[in-house]
């Protein structure tokens, strides 16, 4: 017997207690009423007349005894509210699949210290020895487990799950299953097919966990110099736990702690707080909390990035690149860095400028390109040059946002359509203006004109145009991704690495990858020499939220196959009524005690 | 509660009158026929004429035609001898029950006087308590309610042994009416009019009990009249549940799980009771009348006791 709302050594405690206490105070002597009378002679004469008493009078007094205790414990039934049988007989016999929920709330601890991930695999384990054949899956890895009747297999791949923590996959389906056994905490919601058999493990605990981290750029963030506040650290953390507690908070940068502090909670309180980030200082954010009831952890840390605390190096190489500094030197986000063609070595900038002029083999760096030369090798069987261009459509890609073609006047311009490039800007003759190369090892762009063949240093779409080639050569994978554990797709990654160094596998597919960044922490991504570093939290109220469950309603609770329709509670709280009515109506009349 | 009548009924009173069923002689003249031959108005007999008697009763038209000397007698008008007795122990503390007799008692006073009958209170419980005589005439009626204002309800009942306190002391024939619930401790009458006392002993011979008082009262030849007063209490326990019963008068205890059976059981053993004690006054030529407290008192006077032929 699992109970919805309880343990189930709360739920039998709650039974028994109630039966107890029902009679219990049934049996106690009560004093009764006093009544004067004249002379009890008459009361003697009737009790010596009438010795004999009915079998009714004789048994009415347990009928009474037994009615009240079953009220109470039909009263405990409602309130408990058994979900099913989970016994050996609520087991299948023949062929089972046992799905486990993996969702972080299953490693919330439960008062006993066990988690309840424990009881799961405790609980899977107890009808996978009253199955013939058992198939094991969990809602985040899918099938692990294959069907069979092999309890090595079967205790091998229990012992080596663990909750994921990350989205659900599509509900495992294995074919010639007699019976599905689900075994989740209900922290997460789903729609079951009525014929799942689901087993609880919910016991309600206390949590405080960080439910948002992360960082705001702020206004200030455009102006120069190591003291200005470039972001603000936004944490908000909430106590779940049903008792006001004490909450300790850390918020670490780098290795140097920028807040500290102990707050009361209220029970159910959430807590904001807002940080101020200077530039100067590293990159790498994390904050901690700590409380004494306190039953899941993975939601105790945040992690976060601040981009702006490190500048992209540029490098900028060229013999004429005063138009390049004015508009790179008020850019606070870049450290630029100023090289002739003779001197210019490969190096491991973020980002490179070539104004001008090129090298003779493409750059194994990111790189933005003004108008090569025409005898660039990479280069060659290009198209031809064009006179007077005229450039109407900005285009589609990240590169050209927010461009606007129509301020730009070209005198000529160069096709810069290549094997290794891609055009995303063409003018109205279909001349290749701005190309990109998005390969695995390289990551180029390519304009075909400069400031000599165009009024580009003075257009409004230049700064715009150079501000959109930076961020997308030297800050890849900035948007579209889910800042939470699970399987992520990367449009443009190529590495993928956890903060100890150790690389995410990733799985190619259609032109992105698919990786699993399992714990929350910081990422970093690397493409054709671009870096980025993502942070991965596993906020979610939703979850951190151990003390409910779901399996209270009744519509997350399916029924096995071939029990009752309706809810058992609903028909123990119908038989209290029924028979506290009958007892009472009974009483009434003095039939029963 | 004030025994005060209104003068309505005090006038209905005054055409009743207390109905003996045996002529009994009092001590001073009235208007009541006594089985005495003496200076009455009404003629009864004749005797011969022996000396010393008073030769002005000769009847000297008889001597005319018999050539006899014969004496004509007269049936004697006397008052008659009227002893209340009233219950004041304490199974008659319910206020009724003790108002109604002390009213009914108050009631016959004023009969009896308007009549010039000889009237005694007498309280009891298990003895006889202060008696008092208010005298003869309606004008002595304040004192009967003075006296009856003062009697409370206290003590057991004996009712056997407050009889034979009566009875030891030398009186007047004459009429007893005994006001009471006829409950005593330990002591019931049953069907057949025997009373059981808590060892169910009959008692035809050495009899104990209301029903042993009755008797000894008829025995020395008093004319009796048994005046059961009963509330719904008695008749009637009422409540269901488990009851702790308490005994007015000995204080005994006892817890009783009161079911509809046994209820219903108890009404009928009340209903026994009463029929029982009417059975045996009927059986020893004791006038019996039965009133309810809850009945209205003028009811009970002047419908009941002229049913129960007592007052006429």
């Amino acid at each position: 017997m699992t109970f919805a709302t309880l343990a189930t050594w709360q739920g039998w405690l709650v039974l028994f207690g109630a039966g107890a206490l029902a009679a219990a105070l049934f049996l106690v002597k009560l004093r009764p009423p006093r009544i004067l009378i004249p002379s009890l002679s008459l009361w003697q004469r009737v009790l010596d007349a009438s010795p004999e008493v009915t079998r009714w009078e004789k048994i009415r007094r347990a009928v009474s005894l037994i009615a009240t205790v079953l009220i109470a414990i039909a009263l405990g039934l409602a309130v408990v509210r058994p979900s099913r049988l989970a016994g050996a007989g609520a087991a299948g016999r023949g062929r089972t699949l046992i799905v486990l929920d993996s969702s972080w709330s299953m490693l919330a601890r439960t008062q006993g210290r066990d988690t309840r991930w424990d009881r799961a695999i405790a609980e899977a384990r107890r009808i996978a020895a009253t199955t013939e054949q058992v198939a094991i899956a969990t809602t985040a890895d899918g099938l692990v487990q294959g069907l069979t009747d092999d309890a090595v297999l079967v205790e091998s791949a229990l012992g080596r799950l663990s909750p994921a923590g990350y989205g659900d996959t599509s509900w495992p389906t294995v074919s010639g299953i007699e019976s599905v056994h689900f075994i989740t905490d209900g922290a997460v919601p789903r729609h079951l097919d009525p014929s799942v058999v689901v087993h609880s493990v919910f016991e309600p605990v206390g949590n405080v966990a960080i439910t948002a981290f992360d960082v705001r750029p702020t206004l200030g963030a455009g102006r120069r110099g190591p003291d200005v506040e470039v972001g603000t650290a936004y944490l908000e953390i909430a106590n779940f736990a049903r008792k006001p507690q004490s909450v300790h908070i850390t918020m670490v940068r780098g290795k140097t702690t920028i807040a500290d502090s102990r707050m009361d909670l209220a029970a159910g309180e959430a807590y904001r707080q807002v940080v101020p980030l200077l530039r100067r200082g590293d990159p790498d954010l994390h904050a901690h909390v700590d409380a004494p009831d306190n039953a899941l952890d993975v939601d105790d840390d945040g992690f976060a990035w601040i981009s702006r605390a490190r500048p992209l190096s540029v490098v900028i190489v060229g013999e004429h690149t005063e138009w390049l500094r004015r508009l790179v030197g008020v850019d606070p986000d870049v450290r630029a860095t100023f090289v002739t063609p003779s001197i210019y070595r490969a190096s491991g900038e973020d980002v490179t400028i070539f104004d001008r002029w090129a090298p003779s083999t493409m750059s194994t760096t990111p790189a933005l390109y003004f108008a090569p030369p025409d005898d660039t090798p990479w280069l060659a069987g290009g198209g031809t040059d064009e006179r007077r261009p005229r450039w109407d459509a900005a285009g589609t890609h990240a590169v050209l946002a927010g461009v606007d073609p129509i301020t730009l006047r070209l005198d000529h311009a160069r096709d810069c359509s290549s094997s290794l490039l891609t055009p995303v800007a063409r003018s109205a003759k279909g001349t290749a203006l701005v190309c990109v190369g998005d390969s695995a090892d390289r990551r180029a762009i390519v304009i075909g004109f400069g400031p000599s063949d165009s009024n580009l240093a003075s257009a409004p779409a230049f700064p715009v145009l150079v501000a959109n080639a930076l961020e997308w050569l030297g800050r890849p994978q900035t948007r579209d991704l889910s800042l939470r554990p699970g399987l992520t797709s990367f449009t443009e990654a190529s590495r993928v690495t956890q903060a100890d160094g150790e690389s995410v596998p990733l799985t190619g597919m259609q032109g992105s990858a698919i990786g699993l960044l399992a714990t929350p922490g910081l990422y970093g991504i690397q493409n054709a020499g671009a870096r980025n570093t993502i942070a991965v939290n596993a906020a979610d109220p939703q979850r951190s939220n151990v003390a409910r469950t779901s399996l209270t309603g009744d519509a997350n609770v399916a029924r096995p196959r071939g029990s009752l329709e309706r809810p058992w509670w609903l028909a123990c709280a119908f038989l209290a009524f029924v028979l506290a009515f009958a007892e009472w109506w009974t009483w009434q009349r003095r039939i029963t005690v | 509660m004030s025994l005060r009548f209104e003068n309505d009924f005090l006038r209905k009173l005054e055409y009743l009158h207390v109905v003996s069923k045996r002529a009994l002689a009092g001590q001073n003249r009235a208007d009541r026929l006594s089985p005495k031959r003496g200076r009455g108005l009404e003629f009864a007999d004749h005797r011969p004429y022996a000396a010393g008697d008073d030769y002005r009763h000769i009847d000297w038209k008889a001597y005319q035609r018999l050539n006899r000397l014969l004496l004509r007698l007269f049936d004697e008008e006397r008052d008659l001898s009227i002893y209340l007795m009233i219950d004041v122990s304490k199974s008659m503390i319910e206020p009724a029950k003790f108002d109604m007799a002390r009213r009914i008692a108050a009631a016959l006073c004023y009969v009896g006087l308007a009549h010039l009958d000889r009237l005694t209170i007498i309280p009891f419980g298990n003895d006889l308590g202060h008696e008092s005589s208010p005298g003869r005439g309606k004008g002595r009626i304040f004192r009967v309610f003075e006296a009856l204002e003062q009697l409370e309800a206290s003590g057991p009942t004996d009712l056997r042994a407050a009889c034979k306190a009566f009875a030891s002391r030398p009186r007047q024939l004459g009429l007893v009416v005994i006001i009471s619930d006829f409950l005593e401790p330990g002591s019931s009458i049953d069907a057949s009019g025997d009373v059981k006392t808590g060892a169910a002993t009959s008692l035809k011979g050495d009899a104990t009990g209301p029903q042993a008082g009755l008797k000894i009262l008829r025995t020395i030849g008093h004319d009796v009249f048994a005046v059961h007063v009963t509330s719904e209490r008695d008749r009637d326990p009422g409540v269901f549940g488990t009851i702790r019963f308490v005994d007015v008068e000995t204080g005994a205890m006892r817890e009783i799980e009161v079911t509809p059976r046994l209820a219903a059981a108890y009404v009928k053993a009340a209903g026994q009771h009463a029929e029982a004690l009417e059975h045996f006054c009927g059986r020893y030529d004791i006038g019996y009348v039965r009133a309810d407290a809850e009945r209205p008192f003028e009811d009970v006077i002047l419908r009941t006791f002229r049913q129960g032929r007592f007052l006429a």
